[in-house]
Order: structure tokens, then C-alpha cells, then sequence
């Protein structure tokens, strides 16, 4: 039984794909849904953001993005000695898992909201800070002792001014000042059709994903297991913190599936980029053919499962 | 055959580095240059064009023999080792 039906647009998706479909979600659709998700989550964020004190944020802010640096530097020697990766290959593929995808995060939030469950309004700009400090320790574990130069402004340029970041942080921005009661009149907009959107960008996702699917078992048994040992360590990190901050069980559950969710927008256009020696297709396959759909089927309840548990017994 | 006689640089490569390569193809000294978002099939497997990590484009740059070649010594020295590149030039009728 799934849990959250959204998810089975991917399922519909990926088969459309493996199947060799006709069916094709044009390029112009499929950025405008991703600028509609980015807008609302950045939107969604800010409105409650303005409702919270900020300046007791500031530690557990911080706190999030020390144990968030971790995951990279746990997932690169573990791929480079356990996996017998190259250097570059290793970095990138760190740094994807150290970053986040805002579509896993998008169907955890579908996945409280069905069970009437809140969580806190900063959650968004965790989401927004997790994207961009694994992406530079990925290139800098690819770089380190190479010598070898980097296209650091671009790259850069490319993590802040991309899509992703930019639409979060001008969404959260926008939603901040406005506040909740000049936001409601957009809200039938980027709230009431949230899902509607998210099942359509699923379907897409699925597409996407289903030419990597079809190739999983090109990238070797290690890095399949590897795909999915790593963002369930990633989770019990976020549950263990989250639940140590004193979180809500909705908050820990985002926090967990941003730490177990990698990154296939921000962190491959960043690290084709500056570390172009690196291959795309072992990073994006692992993330997006793997890890993303075991994150939105298996992971999310999984990890609320766990947070649960803890939850009960810890209190 | 009317017409100035030029040389077509057509350049297909990853949607990644659109900005880089327009900057660079200005700075080396071209008039002008079309983009074209691609997809296709090639070494470098199956580009989609369905988003912009699985996207190709295809650069053109109309131009003289000199130019061209300056352009594709470039690409090639720059580009051509960690990424999908195709560099190819025709001859080409300038009629305006």
C-alpha cells in the first residue's frame, strides 16, 4: 500500500519511459512546473517563517549545517576506498548526496500534510543552505592535492543564481515580507494546486528517471547499495538531530529526508562544471535512479517510522 | 552565385556551458553566433533535451576560415576532454 499517491505519478512515469512511450512532457512545461514547486515551497517557508522568532534559529541553524557537512565527507572515502572510485567521481558523488532535492523534500511536505501534521517554517531554509555547502566540499575533495584549477565564479554563479536557489530564496523572501494574510490571495495558486503540480513534475521525474533506471545495473553493485545504505545513514543523522533540537516529529521528518535525499539539479549542473573530469551518468544515475525514487516509495515512510519510534521512546 | 563566400562553424555540445561558450565565442572575435537547443545520440549517449542536464545545443557561427579555426582550436583545447563536443565547419553564401 503507498502511502502517498503523488508518488505513483513517478511509478506512471517511469514505466511510460521504460516502455518507450510516446508520451513526452515538453521542456517548456516541465520548467514551468519546476519554477511553480520552487515558487510555493520558497513561498510556503517564508509565510511561516514571518509567524516564527528568528534569532532562536541561529544554533540550530547552525547545528543543521555542521552535521549536514558530514555526509559528504562520510559518503567521499567510502566510495573512493570501499568502492575503488575515481578521486573526481567520488567528490561528485559526495557532493550530490550532501545536497538536496527539493522534490523528495515536496513529497515528505505532501507526506504531512495527508496526515495533518505541521512542522516549523524554517525547514525551508534549511532546504535552501543544505543545496549549496556540499557542492563546494565535493569540489573541494575533487581538487584537493590535484593542483588542478576551477571555473570558481561560474560555478558558483551557477549555485546561486541557478534556478533552484534563486526561486527558494526569492519565494521565502516574498513570503517573509508579505507575510500570511497578504499571501492568502495567492494561495488557491501555489498552495490549493501544490499537489496537482508536484503529480504532474513526478510524472516528468519519471520519464527523466527511467533511462537511468534502465542502466542501474551498468554502475556496479556497489554503487546500487550505496544509493541506498547512504541516505538512510544520511536520515538517521537528521532524525537523531532533529529530534535532539527538540523538533516536532513533521520538522524532523523533512529534516531527515533532506539529509537522505541527493541533489540532481543544483549539484550536476554545479560539478559538470567544475569538476568535468568527474562522469555525470555515475552521479546522476546513482541519484536520480536510484536514491530518489527508494527515497519517495520506501525512505520517507520509512524515516517517519523511525522518527516515530524514537519519538515515543525518547519523548 | 551571388553572395559573399564564408565559412558555417557549427558547434554541438552540452546545454551546460551555453554561457561560457558564447562568451568565449565573442571574445574571440565572432560578428555573431545562433543557438539552437539540441538532442541526440553520440559517445557521449543518448541526449534527451528533455532537461537541461540531458540537453545538447548547437552553437552557429558564421565567419572567415580564420576565425573558425581560431574557435575550434579553442573548444577543442578547452572543452573537448571532459566534455560531449562536435565542431564541424561548411562553406557558406553571405547574401545579405
Amino acid at each position: 500500500m503507498v502511502s502517498e499517491p503523488v508518488v505513483l505519478f513517478f511509478l506512471l512515469g517511469a514505466i511510460a519511459g521504460l516502455a518507450k512511450s510516446d508520451l513526452k512532457i515538453p521542456m517548456a512545461v516541465y520548467e514551468a512546473l519546476s519554477i511553480f514547486l520552487l515558487l510555493a515551497i520558497g513561498l510556503h517557508g517564508g509565510v511561516k517563517l514571518a509567524e516564527s522568532e528568528l534569532v532562536p534559529l541561529l544554533l540550530p541553524g547552525l547545528a543543521v549545517l555542521v552535521v549536514a557537512a558530514f555526509i559528504p565527507l562520510i559518503a567521499f572515502p567510502v566510495l573512493r576506498w570501499v568502492g575503488r572510485m575515481t578521486r573526481a567521481d567520488s567528490a561528485s558523488i559526495a557532493g550530490h548526496y550532501g545536497s538536496v532535492s527539493v522534490v523528495t523534500f515536496s513529497v515528505a511536505v505532501a507526506y504531512l500534510a495527508q496526515r495533518g501534521l505541521d512542522y516549523e517554517g524554517h525547514m525551508i531554509v534549511f532546504l535552501v543552505l543544505l543545496e549549496i555547502p556540499a557542492i563546494v566540499i565535493g569540489i573541494l575533495l575533487a581538487k584537493a592535492g590535484t593542483g588542478g584549477g576551477t571555473r570558481w565564479g561560474k560555478t558558483l554563479h551557477e549555485v546561486f543564481f541557478g534556478k533552484s536557489v534563486f526561486l527558494l530564496i526569492g519565494g521565502l523572501l516574498i513570503g517573509y515580507l508579505a507575510g500570511p494574510e497578504n499571501i492568502e490571495p495567492l494561495e488557491p495558486m501555489f498552495w490549493d494546486l501544490f499537489k496537482g503540480v508536484l503529480a504532474l513534475f513526478l510524472l516528468e521525474m519519471g520519464l527523466v528517471a527511467s533511462s537511468r533506471i534502465a542502466e542501474v545495473r551498468s554502475y556496479g553493485l556497489f554503487l546500487v547499495a550505496f544509493a541506498i545504505v547512504m541516505p538512510v545513514v544520511a536520515a538517521l543523522l537528521g532524525i537523531v538531530l532533529g529530534w535532539g533540537l527538540g523538533m516536532s516529529l513533521g520538522g524532523t521528518l523533512l529534516l531527515a529526508t533532506l539529509y537522505a535525499s541527493a541533489s540532481y539539479i543544483a549539484a550536476p549542473a554545479a560539478m559538470r562544471i567544475a569538476v568535468p573530469e568527474a562522469n555525470p551518468a555515475l552521479s546522476i544515475g546513482a541519484s536520480l535512479g536510484v536514491t530518489f525514487p527508494f527515497n519517495i516509495f520506501v525512505g520517507v515512510p520509512l524515516y517517519f517510522w523511525l522518527a516515530e519510534q524514537l519519538y515515543a521512546v525518547g519523548g | 552565385m551571388e553572395g559573399e563566400p564564408m565559412r558555417l562553424m557549427v558547434i554541438v555540445t552540452e546545454a551546460i556551458l551555453e554561457d561560457m561558450l558564447v562568451d568565449e565565442i565573442r571574445r574571440l572575435g565572432a560578428n555573431g553566433y545562433t543557438v539552437i537547443d539540441a538532442r541526440g545520440w553520440g559517445e557521449h549517449g543518448k541526449r534527451r533535451g528533455n532537461w537541461r542536464q540531458g540537453g545538447n545545443i548547437r552553437i552557429e557561427v558564421l565567419g572567415n576560415e580564420e576565425l573558425c579555426t581560431r574557435i575550434a582550436a579553442h573548444m577543442r583545447d578547452t572543452y573537448q576532454k571532459d566534455y560531449g563536443l562536435l565542431i564541424y565547419t561548411t562553406d557558406a553564401l553571405l547574401h545579405n
